[in-house]
Order: C-alpha cells, then sequence, then structure tokens
C-alpha cells in the first residue's frame, strides 16, 4: 500500500534550471576534444540524472570533468550526481569548484547549501543560501531553502519570514507552505499550522495518499449514512500518535473502515474491530469520504492547550506481557534496571540522519551500575549490538521481537525507556510508560521548542541536543538523570 | 580372524616374516610383508608386521595408515586396538584415541591393559575423575599396584587438583620403583604445580644425580627456577641444554620457556625470538598449521546458520533445575578466562568446571544424536521433526551427565564452569542447550592476546596459534561470528574486560556476580588464595595476586607485531582499545 510518507523537509536540490550549456568555455572544449558537442553531452547527463540513472550520468560527467576539469556546468552537475549517489564530500568539493570557476550563479548557491545542510555545515548552508537569494531575489526556490535551513538552526521566526516572502511570489509553492507549516507548528501556532499542514501532499515527489478517487476528503462534520475511510499515513510513529483519535471520529461517524500496513494491526486493533482493518486499497469497502489519520489533529482542532490526551490508550496483551516478563527474567540480571534502548531510525526517513544515534552514543548509560540495557533496536542499526562491548549487559531481545505486540508487552516489562524519536517512543508514552525521547536540536514539530514535557504524552521527557548532531551531552545529561533516579513516573520496582 | 581360503597359501611366509622380525632381519622381514601384501592386501599378519617395521623406522604416516588397516578389517582384534590408541595418543589426536580405547574396553572388559587406555586418555581428554575411575579398575583387575599405574594415577589426581592424594602415590610409586624418570618428573611437577618448590626441587636433584642431562629434568629446573623467580639461572639450564643437544638447538617447549624467562627479564627482542623459533620448530616438527579452510568453511556456516528468522522457528532446550547449571566462561586462548574461572569458583556457590571439551563433542555427537544425515549446525535442522523436538534436551543432558561423571560438583554448588577457550564459537549452540546460562567473555587487548599466543603453544581453534598471522585471523574471524550471535539472538552474555579484573577488581567482580545472579562475596576478590589448582598454562599466573604486568604487555612488542596490526585494527577500535 502506497503510504504517503512525510513530505521533505529538505529544500530541493534542484536541477531543472541548470546554467548556460552554451557557455563559451564548454562549446570551446567541446570543438577541440570530441566529436559530439560537449553541450549535446551535457544535455545528455542532464537527462541521465533526470531519469535517475546516476551511474550513467556520472560517467559522462567525468569524462567531460577529464576534458575540461574547471567546467562550472559539469563540476555542479557532477556535485549533485555524487550527493544523490551518497558521496556529500565529493559533492561538496565539485560544487564548491563550480561556484570559484563560475560567476554569481544562484542555482549552484542554491543546491549547495542544501548539501552543507547534509553535511551538518549550518553556517556554510545559510550563507551560500542568503547568498543564492541576494543573486536571485525573485526566485522563490533560493527562499525556500533558506527557510529549511533555518528551520534547522531553530531560527523559527527567520524560517517562517522566508517560506512568506517565497509563497508572495510564488503562492502555490506546497514547500513553502510546507515549511511554514512545519515553522507554525513547531512554535505552538497549531491553528494557522495544522491549515499549512494540508499542503504536505502536494509536495513534488511526495507519495500519494491513496489512489486517485472522486470521493471527498472528510471536513469533520458527522455523518452515519456510509463509511469513512482512515488511512493510516506517515510513519508508524504517526500512526500511533494519531490513532488516539480515531474514538473522536467513531463518535461522529460511526463506520469507520482504516487502511494501514499490516505492521499497524496491533495499534489499531485497541479501535477498530479487526475486520474494518484493511491493507489493500482493492479490499477497502465502498466510502463516502476519507481523511488522512495525520489531518485529524486539524478536524480536531487541537491545540497546545487542549491536547487530546487518553493516556494510556494502548495496552499490553497479558499473555504476552507473561511470556516476556519470564523471558526478561532469564536473560537480565534480576537486580538491575531494565532500560529498554532505541538507537536509530527507519534509515529511509528523510530526517534520519538528524534523529538517529548510535548503540555507541549509549555509552554513559553502559558504565552505570545496577543498570541493564533491553535493545528494542529493529532494522538495519540493529546490528550494532554486536559490537557492544560496555560495562552494562546488553540484551538484544530486539532480536526477538516479531510484532508490535511483542514490543508493546516488552515494553510493560521495562522500567524506562531511552529513545530518540522512534515509534518505540510514541508506543511507549500511548501505553503511559516512563519514556526518555532524544531530541535532535531542530526536532520534529510535535515536540514542540525548548520544553522538556509534550502535551501529547504526560510521561515523557524530552532530552535535546545542545550542538547540531552532537549527542555525546544528551547521553550524559541522561545517564546523569537516570543515576539520581530522576524518572518523570513513579519507578516500577525491579523485575 | 582366520585368513580367506584363497589366500592360506600364504601363511607360511607370513609367519616366516613374524620370525625374521622377531630375529631383527628387518629387510627380510619387510620384503615378506611386502610380498604377501601384494598378492593378499588384507593379511592383518602381515600388515602388523610392516606396522612394526614402520613404526621402527619412523615413517609415521605409514605407520598409521597400516595399524588402521589392521584395526579397520577386524575390529575385534584388541592387540591392534590397543596398538592404535596409544598411537593416536602419541600424535595428539585424543578424540579419535578415545573412540579406539573405548572399543578396547568393549573387546576385553576384564582386560587391565583396556582400562589403562581409558585412563591415560580420559585423563588428557581433561575429563580426569572418569580417567581415575579406570586407573582404579586396573588396580582391581590386576590385583597388584604397579608403581607406573600408581604414577600415572597420580598424575590424574594432580590434574583433578587433589596433591595430597597424588603426592601419597607418588611417595608409593617411588618407593617400589625409584629410579623410574617419568614418575620423578611428575611428581617434580605436581610438587611445583602445589607451590611446594623446596620439594620439587629435591626430586629434581635426585634425578639430577642418575640422569644429570635428561631434557624433561632440565626442563622442569629451568621452569621451577622461573616461578622461583631465579631467572638468570633458569635460562642458564636452558643454554646448558642447548649447548648440550646434538644440533645445538632447544625443542619447541624449551624455545616457549625460554622466551618466558626473558620476557620476566625486560629483554622483549630476544624474547620473541625465542618464542618464534619455537613456533617454527613446533610447526616443523608436529606438522600443524592452521587449518584455515576448514576454519573459515565452520565458521562461515555457523554464521549462515543462526540468524534471527531461523532461531525464532527453533525450540530450545528446558532448564533444568534439579541439578547445578553452567557458567560460560568465553574467550580466546589466553585471554583471562583462568583468571576470571579462579575469581568464580572462590564464591561458594560456584565451582570450577576447567576447560570442558564437551561442547566440541556434542558439536560431533549431534547428527548421531539427532538422527541427522546432516553436519553441525545443519543437523539442528532436525529439531523441526515431529520426532526430535525434544533433541536439545537429549544433548543438554548428555552435557550435564558426563559434568556430573567428572566428579567436578559439590552439595552446595549452584553453577559450574566452562572455560573451554572458543566456546564462543559454538554460542549459538550453547543458548539452545543453555538459555538461561551466563555467558561471560571475557575481553582483552588483542594485541596482548597475541603475545600470549606467541608465547604459548595451545592447539585450540584449528592450530591457529601455530603462527602469529594465523592467530590474528582466526581471532578476526571468531570475534566477527560472535558479533553476529550478538546481532541475531537475545543473549545472556556480559563482556568483561580482562583489564578491568586487573585494576579495578571489586566493581568488576561485583558486576560479574551481579549478571550471574549471586552475592558478592569478598572471597572472590582473594581468588589467589583459592587452593583450587588450575589445569590450564595460566596456573602459575593465578595462583599470584593479580598484578598488571600482562596489561598492555604488547607495548613491549610493538615492532614485532606489526604484520599483524592491520589485521586486528578494526576489532581493536571496536572493543575501545588504541595501538600505542
Amino acid at each position: 500500500m502506497d503510504e504517503a510518507t512525510p513530505p521533505p523537509d529538505a529544500a530541493a536540490v534542484e536541477t531543472s534550471q541548470l546554467a548556460r550549456p552554451e557557455s563559451r568555455s564548454l562549446q570551446r572544449a567541446a570543438d577541440v576534444m570530441v566529436p559530439v558537442p560537449f553541450s549535446e553531452l551535457f544535455m545528455i547527463a542532464v537527462r541521465q540524472e533526470r531519469a535517475g540513472s546516476l551511474d550513467e550520468a556520472n560517467r559522462l560527467l567525468s569524462y567531460m570533468l577529464s576534458v575540461a576539469p574547471t567546467q562550472p556546468d559539469a563540476l555542479h552537475m557532477s556535485g549533485i550526481v555524487a550527493f544523490r549517489q551518497g558521496r556529500q564530500e565529493e559533492a561538496v568539493a565539485k560544487i564548491e569548484r563550480a561556484i570559484a570557476n563560475g560567476v554569481d550563479i544562484a542555482l549552484y548557491l542554491r543546491n549547495i547549501c542544501e548539501v552543507y545542510r547534509t553535511l551538518n555545515r549550518l553556517d556554510d548552508a545559510v550563507a551560500a543560501a542568503k547568498r543564492a537569494v541576494s543573486l536571485a531575489p525573485s526566485d522563490p526556490l533560493c527562499l525556500h531553502n533558506l527557510a529549511v535551513i533555518h528551520y534547522e538552526r531553530v531560527e523559527i521566526d527567520e524560517s517562517i519570514d522566508c517560506a512568506e516572502r517565497a509563497l508572495l511570489m510564488s503562492p502555490d509553492l506546497p514547500g513553502a507552505h510546507f515549511a511554514r507549516a512545519e515553522a507554525l507548528l513547531i512554535k505552538g501556532d497549531w491553528a494557522q499550522g495544522w491549515e499549512e499542514y494540508e499542503w504536505r501532499f502536494r509536495i513534488a515527489d511526495a507519495a500519494k495518499l491513496m489512489p486517485t478517487t472522486d470521493k471527498p476528503q472528510w471536513d469533520g462534520k458527522p455523518f452515519d449514512d456510509g463509511v469513512l475511510l482512515l488511512v493510516a499515513d506517515q510513519g508508524f510513529g504517526d500512526v500511533i500518535q494519531f490513532s488516539r483519535y480515531i474514538p473522536w471520529v467513531l463518535e461522529r461517524c460511526p463506520d469507520v473502515a482504516i487502511a494501514c500496513s499490516p505492521e499497524m494491526v496491533p495499534v489499531l486493533r485497541h479501535f477498530l474491530p479487526e475486520n474494518r482493518i484493511f491493507f489493500r486499497w482493492e479490499s477497502c469497502p465502498p466510502y463516502k469520504a476519507f481523511a488522512a489519520l495525520s489531518g485529524l489533529p486539524r478536524l480536531h482542532g487541537t491545540r497546545v492547550d487542549t491536547m487530546l490526551a487518553p493516556i494510556p490508550y494502548l495496552r499490553a496483551d497479558p499473555a504476552r506481557v507473561a511470556t516476556w516478563t519470564e523471558r526478561l527474567r532469564r536473560l537480565a540480571p534480576r537486580s538491575h534496571r531494565k532500560v529498554g534502548i532505541v538507537w536509530a531510525g527507519r534509515p529511509t526517513h528523510n530526517n534520519d540522519r538528524r534523529r538517529s544515534s548510535k548503540l555507541a552514543d549509549f555509552a554513559p548509560l553502559a558504565a552505570l551500575p545496577g543498570v541493564a540495557l533491553v535493545s528494542l533496536q529493529k532494522g538495519p542499526s540493529a546490528d550494532q549490538a554486536g559490537g557492544y562491548f560496555g560495562r552494562a549487559p546488553l540484551i538484544n531481545i530486539g532480536a526477538e521481537v516479531r510484532d508490535y505486540n511483542d514490543t508493546m508487552a516488552l515494553l510493560e516489562c521495562l522500567d524506562l525507556v531511552v529513545t530518540v524519536d522512534t515509534s518505540v517512543g510514541h508506543l511507549a508514552a500511548a501505553m503511559g510508560k516512563p519514556v526518555w525521547i532524544l531530541l535532535a536540536t531542530s526536532p520534529d514539530w510535535r515536540w514542540l521548542l525548548q520544553r522538556e514535557d509534550s502535551p501529547w504524552y504526560p510521561t515523557v521527557r524530552l532530552f535535546r541536543q545542545t550542538v547540531p548532531r552532537q549527542w555525546s551531552d544528551v547521553f550524559q545529561r541522561v545517564a546523569a538523570a537516570l543515576k539520581e533516579g530522576e524518572d518523570s513516573a513513579p519507578h516500577k520496582k525491579p523485575l | 580372524m582366520p585368513p580367506a581360503e584363497s589366500s592360506r597359501h600364504l601363511m607360511p611366509l607370513v609367519e616366516r616374516a613374524v620370525t625374521a622380525h622377531r630375529q631383527g632381519a628387518t629387510e627380510t622381514a619387510e620384503r615378506l610383508c611386502l610380498d604377501v601384501l601384494e598378492l593378499a592386501p588384507d593379511r592383518p599378519g602381515a600388515l602388523t608386521v610392516l606396522y612394526q617395521i614402520r613404526k621402527d623406522q619412523g615413517n609415521h604416516t605409514a605407520a598409521e595408515a597400516l595399524i588402521r588397516r589392521v584395526v579397520s578389517l577386524d575390529p575385534n582384534n584388541f592387540a591392534a586396538t590397543n596398538e592404535f590408541a596409544l598411537l593416536l595418543l602419541g600424535k595428539g589426536a585424543i578424540q579419535e584415541a578415545e573412540v579406539q580405547a573405548r572399543n578396547a574396553v568393549r573387546i576385553a572388559p576384564q582386560n587391565p591393559q583396556a582400562h589403562n587406555l581409558m585412563g591415560m586418555i580420559l585423563t588428557e581428554a581433561q575429563r580426569p575423575p572418569v580417567g581415575e575411575f579406570h586407573y582404579r579398575k586396573v588396580i582391581e583387575l590386576s590385583g597388584n599396584r604397579d608403581p607406573i599405574l600408581l604414577a600415572n594415577l597420580a598424575w590424574n589426581l594432580k590434574n583433578q587438583g587433589r596433591m595430597e592424594e597424588g603426592r601419597t602415590l607418588y611417595q608409593e610409586s617411588v618407593a617400589a620403583a625409584p629410579d623410574i624418570r617419568q614418575t620423578l618428573l611428575g611428581w617434580a611437577r605436581l610438587e611445583e604445580a602445589d607451590r611446594k618448590f623446596e620439594a620439587a626441587g629435591e626430586i629434581l636433584d635426585k634425578m639430577e644425580a642418575k640422569w644429570p642431562n635428561d631434557p624433561g629434568l632440565l626442563l622442569s629446573r629451568a621452569v621451577l627456577l622461573g616461578r622461583m623467580k631465579r631467572y638468570d639461572d633458569a635460562l642458564a639450564v636452558l643454554d646448558d641444554m642447548a649447548k648440550q643437544a646434538s644440533n645445538g638447538r632447544l625443542g619447541p617447549n624449551e624455545l616457549a620457556e625460554k622466551g618466558r624467562l626473558l620476557d620476566q627479564m625486560g629483554r622483549y627482542d630476544d624474547a620473541f625470538a625465542a618464542f618464534e623459533e619455537g613456533k617454527k620448530l613446533s610447526r616443523e616438527l608436529s606438522g600443524n598449521a592452521y587449518l584455515d579452510g576448514a576454519a573459515e568453511n565452520l565458521l562461515n556456516r555457523l554464521g549462515g546458520f543462526f540468524t534471527a528468522g531461523r532461531l525464532q522457528t527453533l525450540p530450545r532446550a528446558s532448564v533444568r533445575t534439579d541439578v547445578p547449571q553452567p557458567i560460560f566462561v568465553l574467550g580466546f586462548p589466553r585471554s583471562g578466562t583462568t583468571l576470571m574461572e579462579q575469581t568464580l569458583s572462590a564464591h561458594p556457590r560456584i565451582v570450577a568446571g576447567d576447560e570442558l571439551p564437551l561442547i566440541n563433542d556434542l558439536t560431533g555427537l549431534m547428527p548421531r544424536m539427532l538422527n541427522s544425515p546432516l553436519g553441525y549446525p545443519e543437523a539442528l535442522a532436525e529439531l523441526w521433526m515431529g520426532d526430535q523436538r525434544a533433541g536439545l534436551d537429549n544433548l543438554r543432558d548428555y552435557y550435564l551427565q558426563k559434568v556430573a561423571q567428572m566428579g567436578i560438583l559439590t552439595p552446595e554448588a549452584a553453577w559450574f564452569t566452562d572455560k573451554m577457550p572458543l566456546n564462543e564459537t559454538h554460542l549459538g549452540l550453547i543458548a539452545l542447550l543453555f538459555p538461561d546460562a551466563p555467558l561471560i567473555h571475557v575481553i582483552r587487548h588483542p594485541l596482548d592476546i597475541m603475545v600470549s599466543a606467541i608465547s604459548n603453544h595451545f592447539t585450540h581453534g584449528f592450530f591457529c596459534a601455530s603462527a602469529l598471522e594465523t592467530a590474528a585471523k582466526h581471532y578476526v574471524r571468531v570475534m566477527d561470528l560472535v558479533q553476529k550471535y550478538r546481532a541475531e539472538m537475545a543473549l545472556r552474555y556480559l563482556p568483561v574486560r580482562y583489564e578491568d579484573m586487573v585494576t579495578d577488581q571489586e566493581a568488576t567482580v561485583r558486576s560479574v556476580l551481579d549478571f550471574v545472579g549471586e552475592p558478592f562475596d569478598p572471597k572472590c576478590l582473594q581468588f589467589h588464595e583459592n587452593q583450587r589448582y588450575a589445569r590450564t598454562a595460566s596456573y602459575a599466573q593465578v595462583t599470584e595476586r593479580l598484578y598488571d604486568r600482562s596489561r598492555f604487555r604488547y607495548r613491549h612488542y610493538r615492532k614485532h607485531l606489526e604484520p599483524v596490526i592491520p589485521i586486528l585494527q578494526s576489532h581493536i577500535e571496536r572493543l575501545g582499545y588504541t595501538v600505542e
């Protein structure tokens, strides 16, 4: 099932407005060196890049640069290809050379700022973006990119200002609307923020919410003469977070079906019978209207101080809890506090660079006596458990976890969960378990700014980075809090 | 076994060969045997005589092939089975020797020599309590107390840490036969291991009066002097040995001892040269080199078999609550596992099991016990069969039964340790058999482990320690496999750094006992007072107070270790160490 992934908060690296293939240096090199004119070769490379044939584009551009090593467009384009292939340092080097050899080309600057941002060179990013804006003051994409960088630098007002200036020039620019939405939401201005947030499905390359339909999007008004189809969109954490609204929806529309990934059944069956949960579009019943789960806060009119927080709204299956209690009793020292940990999210998430840490970052916790770390990590990063040699025992229970039913049961057995911003954090919080969530300097909008608590979840305690992408002081604070027994919830007795 | 009718006419030739061999006419005997075997390759008499000839000629490969053939042609031939078992024992093929010794007992259960074989082999196979049973059976069956047998039993008891009983038997043996070299050497080793240096010295003095240049005596003397910290004297003994040797060179064991003495004296370059020479000589003499392909094959198969997905479908053995449970002390040879075991076994509820060969035995027995056409680990696929669901319980019980037979358990013991090095290779199997068992993995700077590997002879790990590079290669393979196991399984696993044991002893011991689930006992900090005798090469160290001379010892050998640093670098970093 297509799941609408969160629209990219990243500014687009734009290649559609490539500069001047007819430039003289290109022409000269082409005349001298190759039978096919350079400009044509270049356009072929551009087409290959756009078609996603990055290896082929890279091959052509490498050839061109071997002939004309300082040609700015080829350098720039080659840098873009390197960026898309994950060779970020090479991308920066090439685009910087393009900038050095070119003459005030806003496109180069607009693109390099995104590469800088990826590499966490935020000062360079903002400088490049500002220079791009000054070179092309009428280009809304330059302002959009600047808005995204300001967000990452937690300069929220500046971000909103840039997004709004971009929208003045181009009122239907989805990326700028979304940048504004995120900034408004993180700032707590949810009235305006929810409206802007609706633009998320219109961003180019964003996954479609659902197959094209002639049915209307639900407006929040009650009806009882048809099915309301909810779509469990975005990531698993979003589904867990926004599933709290399903009872509110049922009060208005008694006949609700939901389309979701199969993994979400253990969560959604808390609200709907399993025969109203669908994994394939063709199996969904005919419906009168639809709504994205992530759109329900807007329809509900949620504000920071009117949060719908019926915690706990998820509960573990007692039989599974008994099984996992026994399993954990056998694996972990009985005298130890059992701290569940998750160090990384789904690597394909567009914010994963910022939100994920490494198991090695948990070293300050691993040095604490009387603590057993219980890894709930799934996915490719779970391999890191094999290379852990800290003092605290690490129980890699994630290897035995099959689904969210298991995860919920395990969470019931733990004294605390310490996690980066992943679905496990939402799950523990929705169960009312004590959970410490570790956030990037510029976190997802839902965690708001500065505060250590969350209106969404009363048992959550937030630990924020003070320096972008540096986790060391965060984990030091977490370890200190753990050592001092500063658990945010009444402490459970050890198992 | 009667000869086949078709070759009966060759009998006179065989008889002539036997007679010729008995009379010392070796060439005639050899020619006659070859003639007979040319016509009838399965004539046991000719094969046996030819075996004797080849053995006397020092052609061990041919001798082994011949006696193996005799036994396979006539599995009830006691004399040949006995001979074959002794030959296998002599070359260190303990597992195969045990198979033959057991056959000998099956053929002749009332024959003292059959039980003597079992006694010798099981003592060497690190199952001395079972060996003791068979030695005592020899005494019962023979009705006399043969001095050599008593000495063998004494050595067995020494290996069980029963020093006083062993000493008494040595005294009895020597009283009956005062001039048996091996008996005196064994007794001296017992006294030295029991820290009775003076007594050991006196025995060696007596030996010296009779056999002044005996190599065994001289090596024992050097070891004893080394333990007494008289390094110069010890070195002088070894130098004299070299001068007396026909080729002017020391053997592998003597070179290793020389290296250790030089190391103690701070002469690191000389020490490393001695270690290297010893390894080289050992390779030449034994023919043992790292079994690279076999190691790669097994470790790859283990890594490929134990995946999270497959493990979710495999059963686990249930946990017995009626017998003490194992604590697995894991680690590369010489990584500090003996220190860990001595520490743990100082606790009143934990007894030392030492290096139990049982997990390895189970990997060999598994296909038969699970009725599988496949080898280990693939044979575990039988657990999916309805009639093999309890297969792991059977394997577990085999292990526990053998432990009980070894006599290591005490009434108050809740746990026993199994510190067989490189058991971590079989972490997956161990976790299936003993899902509750604590797995204590002793971690140490890989370069320190390499120094230990070069300075000691051990055969674990496919003979990886026959050279420095192969020790490093095997270390990397095993650690990679451990990493994979840990990523794929929820294990009750605790890594413990040797360095922490040395520098932060109490905190480390507390955390380990906490992990095991036992209360702290201060006796564990005084492990050197643990009267238990640790049989492995570390015994001299673990009977001393904790010292940190062995910590980061590699720094003395930095330049010598240069070839293996690139092999180990990523693991050094992963473990949080640096190279200084």
